[in-house]
């Protein structure tokens, strides 16, 4: 067939979109998303933590991709964490980010979770978003407690036996759940490779079945706006494109957040410590990561009011108990209608964001 | 050995010049570029007959006046102040050695004040081709200090054969421009103009970001996209001037890149790789930043996001000069003076007379105690024929028993060690602390390093960044005893 005049004298690029558009049907997806708009006030800053957690999580992936080309999970799992640091080119680099942005990703989670239930992005129809969101966070902090392991130096060796103590503390199945995670009665390269498994290949595949039911809600439900947006009246409500207006700064956020983790990584990047050694007894001032400081915190402060099991079991139920009211906070406040309800709701939010930070702060001090 | 050791706890002398001079380059470079975008954005907003933007110009000059004169000057005598104290010899060597540069600097620096407070000042009050003439005064005369400084900075790094030959002979002068043209220059001169261009735009786009995107949607658009451009420079021509700028170093001290490429085993002695990794990225961020949130959106752009861009150039910035702070380690001058002050020169006579002989810190009754000290040592080493040393206490506590003013006289012997060859880049506890460095080590072991820090082999890994360490065995002995002491504290 004759192309037609207007066709012969377009450049390389137009000729290549039409060509990919032509089989991927492009503009059909660029017409839909134009279609969504974001809503534009004085937090709309807030609506960046949900890509900028996505960004990091691609790094993630990326890097861990990365890393498993050299990492050998089991008896040499610390040989090889050993020469990706100290010997491979740059193998440093790649771990270092892998490290910083599952930091900077555990941080941002839970600020996208706050923020999303500050905005009652929990209320119909969001209410599937909101417990997929409490199911990746949840997902996420397994991630980096089964990724702490896979170094299996002296640090992460005996975080994780502390770690797997608190699942133990569970009665009739915990004893039990710790022996299926550790392999046996202790941590040992059989742990490792259970964690690995876990990390590689299980939690990548249930992550991504909540993300894209999240992301997919998320595009069909638009985000949620705070009280102070409801309470105007539509015409004065501001919106703009999802794209690609929304998604050009959407994007400029994400370049931000890695450079933040670029930054962290090229400037602190993380030393390795001795080879695990269960005959040696733990560091001294030994603690989990940040983010299992309050939990961590919990256990020692019930543990010293009520020594013995009762004082575990305890925290264990009251975290337990704290995860289901987060669960339940769609179904008490569904739609915003009764005021009481939903001020009682807020004050949860904020009492469970203060306990957070109390803890964790508490638990640094009390090393 | 004139002058006094300054004392900053917790971050150390280096960090006060650090923030200091982090601050005044971001500044000074933004005066430097900014004065070439106020002249050419007049230029074209007269050419499009854009009142305007004119107006714009007037308001974004009066910001760049207060920024660069004030806070520009003020961290300008803050380096002078801070290098002063924290390198005394090596800014003496700078200001004996280019006193025709400074003399010239200085001389433009004041066109340059005079410049900017009259083109600020004649807005509207003299015509346009003639407020424009005092801009372009202003901006080449800002460039010419750059010009200049560039010149005496890479000299720091690497002064060159020419001037090196003539070192400490009394006829350096003769080899004055060699040391100012030295192999880095150009390449140098060029990274540097790129950057000042880069923060001119940078700079402009925060101020552009200011007007109102309803009122004056067009006059934003306009104005964010023509800043936006002042970057393209420096997208398209630093990757080539970064590479020229990294060939013309000395093949030692682009050595130092290659440390950390595989490791970071080394700890700080890897901070040099890992920095321009982060330089690398943070700049291709910067770049993509600026296409999306300027030049894609120029009406939506918020100031928010313009500080988000500076923060990173001021990241980039500060990357970029500890780099060639690090680039030319051992040497505070390349070949001829050491990190701590040390000439090269110097050091058999430090070696065979004693580091602070000549310390006007130390008393003659100091001096006079150290000195019988290290004859009894001499003594009892040579009458036991025995090859290792009786360490300073044992012959402290035999010659002066429970003296407890003998025992801080020698123990500060040992610090005046301590302020004088470490003190430049650590600290007792706070950065590169000493005792966090030291930790776990006995006193044998301390001595063992002050060896290999002493003997100054080729094979020594400390060789690359950090000076030899000077002084007679007496002296040494102290300086093991002060740190150990440090470590036990």
């Amino acid at each position: 067939m004759a192309k037609s005049k207007s066709q012969e004298h377009k450049s390389v690029w137009p000729r290549t979109y039409d060509w990919l558009d032509e089989r991927l049907g492009l503009k059909s997806i660029a017409a839909f998303l134009s279609k969504k708009t974001v809503p534009v006030h004085k937090q709309t800053y807030w609506y960046y933590w949900g890509g900028i957690t996505l960004t990091l999580f691609i790094i993630q992936i990326i890097t861990g991709i990365l890393l498993m080309v050299y990492y050998r999970p089991g008896p040499e799992a610390y040989d090889s964490v050993r020469k990706i640091t100290y010997e491979y080119e740059f193998g440093w680099l790649i771990r270092s980010i892998h490290h910083w942005a599952a930091n900077l990703m555990i941080l941002s989670v839970f600020v996208h979770m706050f923020s999303a239930f500050f905005m009652h992005a929990y209320r119909k129809p969001r209410e599937f978003n909101w417990w997929t969101g409490i199911g990746l966070l949840l997902l996420t902090l397994t991630f980096a407690f089964s990724g702490y392991l896979l170094p299996f130096d002296d640090l992460s060796y005996f975080a994780t036996k502390i770690g797997l103590e608190i699942p133990q503390s569970i009665p009739v199945i915990g004893p039990i759940l710790a022996s299926i995670a550790r392999g046996g009665t202790d941590v040992t390269e059989l742990t490792i490779q259970r964690f690995f498994t876990l990390h590689v290949i299980i939690l990548p595949l249930t992550i991504f079945l909540f993300l894209t039911i999240h992301l997919a809600l998320m595009l069909k439900h638009g985000s949620a706006v705070p009280d102070s947006e409801t309470a105007k009246p539509a015409a004065a409500r501001k919106n703009i494109k999802f794209f690609p207006d929304f998604f050009f700064k959407d994007f400029s956020m994400w370049l931000v957040a890695a450079g933040v983790c670029f930054f962290l990584a090229a400037l602190f990047p993380p030393q390795l410590g001795s080879p695990a050694d269960q005959l040696r007894p733990a560091p001294e001032g030994i603690h989990p990561e940040w983010y299992f400081m309050s939990p961590y915190m919990l256990l020692k402060l019930f543990g010293r009011i009520f020594p013995g099991m009762f004082g575990a079991l305890l925290s264990v139920f009251i975290m337990t108990f704290a995860v289901i009211i987060w669960v339940a906070v769609p179904l008490y406040d569904p739609e915003g209608k009764a005021a009481k309800r939903a001020r009682i709701i807020y004050y949860i939010g904020v009492a469970a964001a203060a306990s957070l930070l109390i803890l964790t702060a508490w638990a640094y001090l009390d090393i | 050995m004139n002058y006094p050791f300054w004392v900053v706890p917790i971050i150390g002398s280096g960090w006060v010049i650090g923030i200091v001079a982090i601050i005044h380059i971001l500044i000074s470079h933004f005066a430097v570029g900014g004065g070439f975008y106020l002249v050419l954005a007049e230029r074209r907003a007269i050419k499009l007959g854009r009142s305007d933007w004119l107006e714009y110009i007037k308001k974004h000059s009066r910001f760049f006046l207060l920024l660069t004169v004030v806070a520009g000057a003020m961290t300008g005598v803050g380096i002078w102040f801070s290098i002063g104290l924290t390198s005394p010899e090596a800014t003496s060597s700078l200001i004996h050695n280019f006193v025709l540069g400074w003399a010239a600097e200085w001389t433009f620096f004041l066109v340059e004040i005079a410049a900017i407070l009259v083109y600020y000042h004649t807005w509207n009050k003299v015509s346009q081709k003639v407020h424009m003439t005092i801009g372009w005064i202003y901006g080449i005369a800002a460039w010419m200090s750059l010009f200049i400084i560039n010149g005496i900075l890479t000299f720091m790094l690497y002064p060159g054969k020419a001037w090196l030959a003539t070192a400490g002979t009394g006829g350096e002068a003769s080899a004055f421009w060699s040391a100012f043209f030295n192999p880095g220059y150009f390449p140098s001169l060029v990274f540097r103009t790129l950057i000042c261009l880069s923060l001119a735009g940078i700079f402009a786009l925060i101020t552009a970001s200011r007007l109102d995107s309803k009122k004056q949607g067009a006059l934003k658009e306009d104005v964010v996209k023509w800043s936006a451009k002042w970057l393209m420079p420096s997208f398209l021509l630093l990757p080539f001037a970064t590479v020229w700028y990294f060939h013309s170093m000395p093949s030692a001290n682009r050595g130092l890149f290659k440390r950390g490429i595989s490791t970071i085993g080394q700890g700080i002695f890897t901070q040099i790789t890992r920095e321009a990794v982060y330089l690398v990225a943070a700049s291709f961020i910067v770049f993509v930043l600026v296409y999306f949130l300027a030049w894609k959106q120029p009406k939506a752009i918020t100031t928010g996001q313009t500080l988000i861009i500076l923060l990173l150039a001021f990241s980039i910035l500060g990357a970029a000069e500890h780099i060639r702070e690090m680039a030319r380690k051992p040497y505070v001058v390349g070949d001829y003076m050491y990190a701590n002050g040390t000439r090269v020169s110097e050091r058999e006579n430090f070696n065979k007379n004693g580091y602070l002989s000549g310390s006007i810190w130390a008393t003659d009754a100091e001096k006079h105690d150290w000195a019988l000290i290290d004859n009894a040592e001499e003594n009892r080493a040579s009458e036991r024929n025995a090859k290792t040393t009786v360490s300073n206490s044992a012959v402290l506590d035999q010659l002066f028993a429970v003296d407890a003013a003998s025992k801080k006289r020698i123990h500060l012997r040992g610090e005046l060690m301590f302020r004088g060859q470490c003190m430049a880049c650590h600290t007792e506890n706070g950065y590169r602390a000493m005792r966090k460095l030291l930790r776990g080590r006995d006193k044998v072991s301390i001595e063992s390093m002050m060896k290999l820090l002493y003997e100054f082999k080729n094979d020594s890994i400390y060789r690359a960044f950090m000076p030899p360490l000077v002084g007679t065995k007496g002296e040494i002995s102290a300086l093991v005893e002060f740190l150990a002491g440090i470590t036990k504290r």
